[in-house]
This record gives C-alpha cells, sequence and structure tokens, in this order.
C-alpha cells in the first residue's frame, strides 16, 4: 500500500511529457523581440537610417550592431557552453518515457528554430529587398542589414546549433554519429554569413543595381536550400518516436 | 534503457503522444520549408513578384513556375514517398504566400508605403494542388514531373489573370496608353528599380510575336518538367537518414 501510494505520488509530481510554458515562451520570445525590433526599424529606420556619414545614424544603427555583435557571441557561448557541460553522459541508459520526454524538449527547440529561420530567411530577408529598391545601398550597413544579416541570421544560427546540441547530448537517437541532414540543415545557415561577406564585397566593388535576382546574391540560395535538411531530421525523429510508441499504438 | 518497457502508461496517452508530435512537426516543417523556400524564390524570381507592373511582363510568366516548382518537388518526395501525405506542394506554396504576405504588408505597406495592391504575391495554389492530385492519383514521378511540371507552367498565368486583369486595363496619361499596373509603377517611384529587365524582353522575348504569353508558359512548363525531376532527387537527398560515422 504504502509502496503504491508513493508511486502514485511520484507519477503526480512526474514532469509532463510535453512542457508546454516552455514551448509558448520560447515561441514568444522571438515573437515579441522581432516586434520590437520591428518598431525600432519603423521609427529609427527613416530618421535617422538614410546617410551612414550622418551622426544620428552613429548613434541609433552603429550601436545598435555593436551590442548585437557582443549579445551574440555572449548569447551563444553561454547556451551552448551550458547545453555541452550538462550533457548526459548516461545517455544510452535512460528509460523509454524519459527518452520520449527528451524527443518532445527537442521538438520544443526545433519549434523555436523554425520561428527563428522563418524572420531570418522569410521576414527580414524580403524586407531588405523593399528597403535597398526604396531607399538604395548606402553602406554594407544599413539598417535593414544590421537587422537581416548581423541579427536575424546569427540568432536563428544559434538556435539551430543549440538544437543540433541539445539532440546529440541527450537523445539515444543520435548518438551513433552526427546526422548528415542536421549538419546540412545547421551549417548551410552558418555558412550564409561568409557569403555576406561576398556580397557586400561584390556590392561595394562592382556598384550594381539592387537587382534581387542577382548572381551575385546565388550564394545565399544555395545555402537557403539547406533549410530542407530538416526533412531528415522529421524522417530521424519520425522513425524514433515510432519505434518507442510503436506496441503500444498496435 | 530496457525494451520491454513502455514509454506510454496507456494505448490513449500513445494517441494522444502521437498527435501532439503531429502538430509540433507540422508547425515546425511549415516554417522551415517557408524559410528556405522564400529565400530562395524571392531571389531567383522575386523581382518580378515584387511589383505588379513587372507582373504584366513575359518573364513573370517564364521565370516563376520553373523557380516556383523546385521546393514543392522536394517537398512531396519525402511526404508522399514517405509518409502517404498528398499535400507536399499545397504545403510549401502556403508557407511561401504566408511568408510573402506577412512582408509585403508590414514591411512594403508598413515600412516604404507601397500601395498593397502593387505588392501583392503571385498565386501558386492551382498549380500545387494540380501536382498534388497527380501524384496522389498516379503515384508516379514520371507522369507528375511531365503532366504536373507542364500544368505548373500552363496554369500560372491563367491563375494569376483573374487577380492582375483589373491592372491591365489601358488608361491615358499625358497622351500616353498605359495600363494601371504601369501606372502605379511610375507613380510609386523605386528608385534602385533595375530598368533592364524591361530591355531584355524588349529585346529578346518580343521575338516570339505579338503575344507570348502562351508561348512563355509552354516554354516555362517544360523547363518545370526538368526542374520537377531534379528536385524530386535533391527532395530525397535531403531526407536522408545518414549519419557520419562515429569515431
Amino acid at each position: 500500500m504504502a509502496a503504491t501510494t508513493e508511486s502514485v505520488k511520484a507519477d503526480a509530481a512526474e514532469a509532463p511529457l510535453l512542457n508546454k510554458r516552455n514551448l509558448f515562451l520560447g515561441i514568444s520570445i522571438y515573437l515579441v523581440f522581432y516586434a520590437w525590433v520591428r518598431w525600432y526599424e519603423g521609427v529609427f529606420g527613416w530618421s535617422a537610417g538614410l546617410d551612414s556619414f550622418a551622426p544620428e545614424f552613429e548613434t541609433y544603427w552603429m550601436n545598435f550592431l555593436y551590442i548585437e555583435f557582443v549579445l551574440e557571441v555572449s548569447t551563444a557561448g553561454i547556451l551552448w557552453g551550458y547545453i555541452w557541460k550538462s550533457r548526459d553522459r548516461k545517455v544510452m541508459s535512460i528509460t523509454p518515457r524519459e527518452e520520449l520526454r527528451r524527443h518532445f524538449t527537442h521538438w520544443i527547440w526545433l519549434c523555436c528554430y523554425a520561428t527563428a529561420i522563418y524572420f531570418g530567411a522569410s521576414y527580414f530577408t524580403e524586407q531588405d529587398g523593399t528597403w535597398h529598391q526604396t531607399i538604395v545601398r548606402d553602406t554594407d550597413f544599413t539598417p535593414s542589414h544590421i537587422i537581416e544579416f548581423y541579427l536575424s541570421y546569427p540568432i536563428y544560427i544559434i538556435t539551430g546549433g543549440a538544437s543540433l546540441l541539445y539532440a546529440k547530448t541527450r537523445l539515444p537517437t543520435y548518438q551513433q554519429g552526427l546526422s548528415l541532414q542536421y549538419l546540412v540543415s545547421v551549417v548551410g545557415p552558418f555558412m550564409i554569413l561568409p557569403n555576406v561577406g561576398l556580397n557586400e564585397w561584390g556590392h561595394t566593388f562592382w556598384f550594381m543595381e539592387e537587382l534581387f535576382v542577382a548572381p551575385l546574391h546565388y550564394g545565399f540560395v544555395f545555402f537557403g536550400w539547406a533549410a530542407l535538411g530538416a526533412l531528415g531530421v522529421l524522417n530521424i525523429e519520425c522513425q524514433a518516436i515510432a519505434k518507442l510508441l510503436k506496441k503500444d499504438l498496435a | 534503457m530496457s525494451a520491454s518497457q513502455s514509454a506510454v502508461r496507456s494505448r490513449a496517452e500513445a494517441v494522444k503522444v502521437s498527435r501532439t508530435f503531429d502538430w509540433l512537426i507540422c508547425f515546425t516543417l511549415f516554417f522551415i520549408i517557408l524559410g528556405g523556400y522564400h529565400v530562395h524564390f524571392m531571389l531567383t524570381g522575386g523581382d518580378w513578384d515584387f511589383w505588379t507592373d513587372w507582373k504584366d511582363r513575359r518573364l513573370w510568366v517564364t521565370v516563376l513556375p520553373i523557380v516556383g516548382i523546385t521546393f514543392p518537388a522536394a517537398v512531396q518526395a519525402v511526404l508522399w514517398y514517405r509518409y502517404r501525405l498528398p499535400f507536399g506542394a499545397v504545403l510549401a506554396v502556403l508557407g511561401l504566400l504566408f511568408g510573402e504576405w506577412v512582408n509585403r504588408y508590414f514591411n512594403f505597406w508598413g515600412w516604404t508605403y507601397f500601395p498593397v495592391n502593387f505588392v501583392f504575391p503571385s498565386q501558386f495554389v492551382p498549380g500545387a494542388i494540380v501536382l498534388d492530385v497527380i501524384l496522389m492519383l498516379s503515384n508516379s514521378v514520371q507522369l507528375t514531373a511531365v503532366v504536373g511540371g507542364l500544368a505548373y507552367g500552363l496554369l500560372f498565368y491563367p491563375g494569376n489573370w483573374p487577380v492582375i486583369a483589373p491592372l491591365h486595363v489601358p488608361v491615358e496619361y499625358n497622351g500616353m496608353v498605359m495600363t494601371l499596373a504601369d501606372l502605379q509603377g511610375y507613380h510609386y517611384v523605386r528608385t534602385g528599380t533595375p530598368e533592364y529587365i524591361r530591355m531584355v524582353e524588349k529585346g529578346t522575348l518580343r521575338t516570339f510575336g505579338k503575344d507570348v504569353a502562351p508561348v512563355s508558359a509552354f516554354f516555362s512548363g517544360f523547363v518545370s518538367i526538368i526542374i520537377y525531376f531534379l528536385w524530386h532527387f535533391f527532395g530525397k537527398w535531403f531526407g536522408s537518414t545518414a549519419f557520419t560515422q562515429s569515431s
């Protein structure tokens, strides 16, 4: 009887399989932050972002750039470092239920990655089109670039890296090596950053028209394809989850 | 880990867990495919999709289906052949449309003040539905590529016709006849607009004849067939579950 009572108590106190609070909190952080960023662009893009030689550009945009560089490097260091440092060294001996719980946590990371990649690759990238075709390129650091290249891209690289690290350090499924498509989907976006260098060098060197479909931009297209690596991750996850649930769903 | 242990406590919980994963997967897949597809699309066909006065040009009819059939083909290669889900193309296209609409509203209109009827995105849904239906009914890559790919190219122009037709109404402005779409472009000046696109069209595409939209659509359909095959195999590769060798 006592044992049964203890068991029931343990069940009641057990953490839920899916931590919904973390899921909604994670996605909300991106939404609220990017809503604020969009507000900042709206207010200071026109009033202080048209001429990089103006003193107000230094105040409102270059300082924004310096701050985001510092925050990104420290966030990546702390987050990736924490996930690695707190890794499970006995990951192959966890119970199936714990494994299932960790798959849910992994999907929280993937949902955050999806949100981050949406804002980076979709929202802020096409936003760059309207800014340049209206304002024309000033320097490499225009308001749209400071948000697109140097804020939203690093954020989805950091999130993708954290997701891969979580899977590698907590889930038995990913212990046999490194998933090829997981690497593609995380390293591909990272390679966009070197391509930013090529792109800006080209624009500075040749003084081009702001045609979005210009060959100079094709590097971004190539690395954008890497997002499709998520299909491989999906397949691996479906196999793993099906293995965990198969006999209970039969 | 014991193979005899269950991860769940009952069949009901197993079903609930499975359904919850479905929702998480839908959310993730939608936005990740959206991101990749959008960056691909805007940098390979985007300029013709940004502005309505470029939407009446022949390169719009030619280029957009060719670059647009890529991600639908790749997503179909995984969702149909692994999960028998017959909506890979529609999923990809709806993602693209979502991303474009949000951006056109909040940025093209909300930040740089272009009217929405000047910047609305092109319509891909009819072609995507046909692509999915052909794959579902035939279960054949060849047939989907040849018939579906051609249909994807051919349906693009008529699929958009109801939206852009009002903007093709001729108007007289300062003694010149132009379309409403042209008039919009005339008034809302894009300082960075590359002008040579129009020159290319006049120089080469017009040599086809008077009205080359159907010719452009057929050409686009033929190329879409090749692109479908190519991207189907890309999709299969991206769906790989291979691991690198553990050291």
